[in-house]
């Protein structure tokens, strides 16, 4: 029954992590550019998380290390320099886009510029981080992160053609805008594959105290929680297909066409359902990000760290969320226009992922950290498969980014 | 046991179970027709420095001198022979307040965190 309870807390919080500003951002373009055609990206990219996700926690319940450990101690500290410092850049991009996607919905309930808002959310989230502990900041996002499920009833109430929708999960040839189709593909999988999601979920599994005991719930919390965020970015994707695009926006330029889409389902309170549904997802992947940034690096130099400390006893974890809120609000407050950001750092994140992932293919092969644990044939495959897949999107995003880019 | 492969870049941790960095170097004692003798673990960023290249080493010792004094000019080191229990963890019978170590850190704590409202 504990057991259950805590399946059911993590499928809830991997929600929360799944869907964030980049999520909803390109399911919403690609949904009002190309219909259902782009809706294999997302199970893709879901699909592969999964794995990535399992794996993180496996490694963690098994080895009792993280995976930025793992990382640094496996392959030492030249190799790990690489992927810490994709992961910081990175990192750093999402958090002002997570920034952004807040300060947007809090123009759109305000009417007050979205610049104002960057420096009170970044405070904001730095107030949680600063006063809260793991489980509080875990159970607070998933439970509020319940409300995007409005995506999900809209999209079903819109009655849309489910074979339509079914043929869009295999992936077709565009026949228009060839290079903003594979820009969006690429902006998706970097959204659903994101290196902070995993990663967290190690130091989750660690600040939670997961040993092996905990592998089958791993199990079914990296699948039923990815599955569970993946459904509510296709029901994002399909909403704006059926209504984005009958009322003729085909290209999302501008956060401000969003909260039309649930408006026709739900009337005023479809405004509301997206402005809150905005603004939850993208403060509660704020608040994993700082997280995520601060775990990085304390495990990477061996410094002490742990949500659940008063700041005063880990004050070198406790500075890098803040100077990385901090950081992070400045591009925000000064105007950059969140959506762009959004979808830069989610082709950003797509190309950086060969760094994150190829220790994978490792750690979870050695008998040291995982013993009988290892990888099995289709998991190695699949961590292939992510590896080239990331090759490919790290050679692609350049070009695409120029050429087909919004 | 390998050392290189099982040692260096472990978490270090004291007797209080502190984690206190990352074994980011190692010192071993060379000794003609036998074998290196590892003597003392090396820790802190002009380790890490040196592990890049020379002048990154140099550099950061600079660095080090500049900001922490004489005490910081040299990477710190502790024993081998302190070595109490090698697992997840490499744990040494030490204190950290004992030592230079976390300097950086209790600065960090007396001059910024600790002044912000709510540090605990």
């Amino acid at each position: 029954m504990k057991k259950l309870l805590e399946i059911s807390l993590g499928v809830v919080t991997s929600v929360g992590g799944f869907l964030e500003v980049g999520s909803v951002a390109t399911a919403a373009q690609a949904g009002a550019a190309f219909r259902f055609q782009l809706i294999w990206a997302v199970v893709l990219g879901t699909f592969c998380i999964i794995f990535l996700v399992e794996m993180a926690g496996r490694f963690a319940a098994v080895s009792h290390h993280t995976i930025a450990d793992g990382i640094r101690e496996r392959f030492g500290f030249n190799a790990f320099l690489w992927p810490l410092l994709a992961t910081l850049l990175v990192n750093f991009l999402v958090m002002a886009a997570e920034i952004g996607g807040v300060a947007i919905a809090l123009e759109l309930a305000t009417g007050i510029g979205f610049q104002w808002w960057a420096l009170p959310v970044a405070f904001l989230a730095w107030l949680f981080l600063w006063k809260g502990t793991f489980g509080f900041i875990e159970k607070g996002v998933a439970i509020l992160g319940l409300v995007t499920l409005c995506f999900v009833v809209g999209a079903v109430m819109l009655k849309p053609d489910w074979e339509q929708v079914a043929a869009g999960a295999v992936p077709t040839l565009p026949d228009h805008d060839a290079a903003n189709y594979w820009f969006m593909a690429v902006s998706i999988l970097g959204a659903s594959i994101s290196p902070y999601l995993f990663m967290f979920y190690s130091s989750g599994a660690i600040e939670d105290e997961w040993d092996k005991s905990y592998l089958g719930a791993n199990r079914a919390i990296a699948g039923l929680g990815m599955s569970f965020g993946g459904t509510i970015a296709i029901g994002v994707l399909i909403v704006a297909a059926l209504v984005l695009a009958a009322h003729g926006i085909e290209q999302v330029d501008d956060y401000h066409q969003l909260p039309l889409m649930l408006i026709p389902i739900f009337g005023f309170w479809g405004f509301v359902l997206f402005v809150a549904s905005l603004g939850i997802a993208c403060f509660g992947a704020a608040l994993e990000i700082g997280l995520q940034q601060a775990y990085l690096v304390a495990q990477g130099f061996g410094w002490t760290w742990g949500e659940n400390l008063k700041p005063r006893d880990d004050p070198g974890f406790s500075t890098v969320y803040t100077i990385l809120l901090v950081l992070a609000a400045i591009p925000i407050a000064l105007g950059l226009d969140p959506l762009k950001l959004t979808i830069f750092s989610m082709a950003l994140t797509a190309a950086s992922l060969p760094l994150t992932v190829v220790p994978f293919l490792f750690l979870l092969n050695d008998e040291r950290y995982v013993g009988e644990h290892r990888n099995g044939m289709i998991a190695n495959a699949a961590v292939i498969f992510i590896i080239a897949l990331g090759f490919v999107l790290a050679i692609v995003t350049i070009p695409l980014q120029i050429f087909g880019g919004t | 046991m390998k050392l290189l492969r099982d040692i260096l870049d472990k978490q270090v941790v004291d007797r209080e179970q502190v984690k206190i960095g990352k074994v980011d170097g190692l010192v071993a004692e060379l000794r003609p027709g036998e074998p290196p003798k590892i003597v003392a673990v090396e820790l802190g960023s002009i380790t890490l420095g040196r592990r890049l290249g020379e002048r990154p080493g140099r550099w950061m010792a600079r660095v080090a001198a500049r900001l922490g004094g004489k005490r910081h000019a040299e990477p710190h080191r502790i024993a081998w022979n302190k070595v109490r229990d090698i697992g997840v963890d490499i744990e040494f019978d030490i204190d950290v307040r004992e030592t230079a170590i976390f300097d950086w850190q209790d600065w960090l704590r007396d001059h910024v965190i600790g002044r912000i409202p709510g540090a605990g």
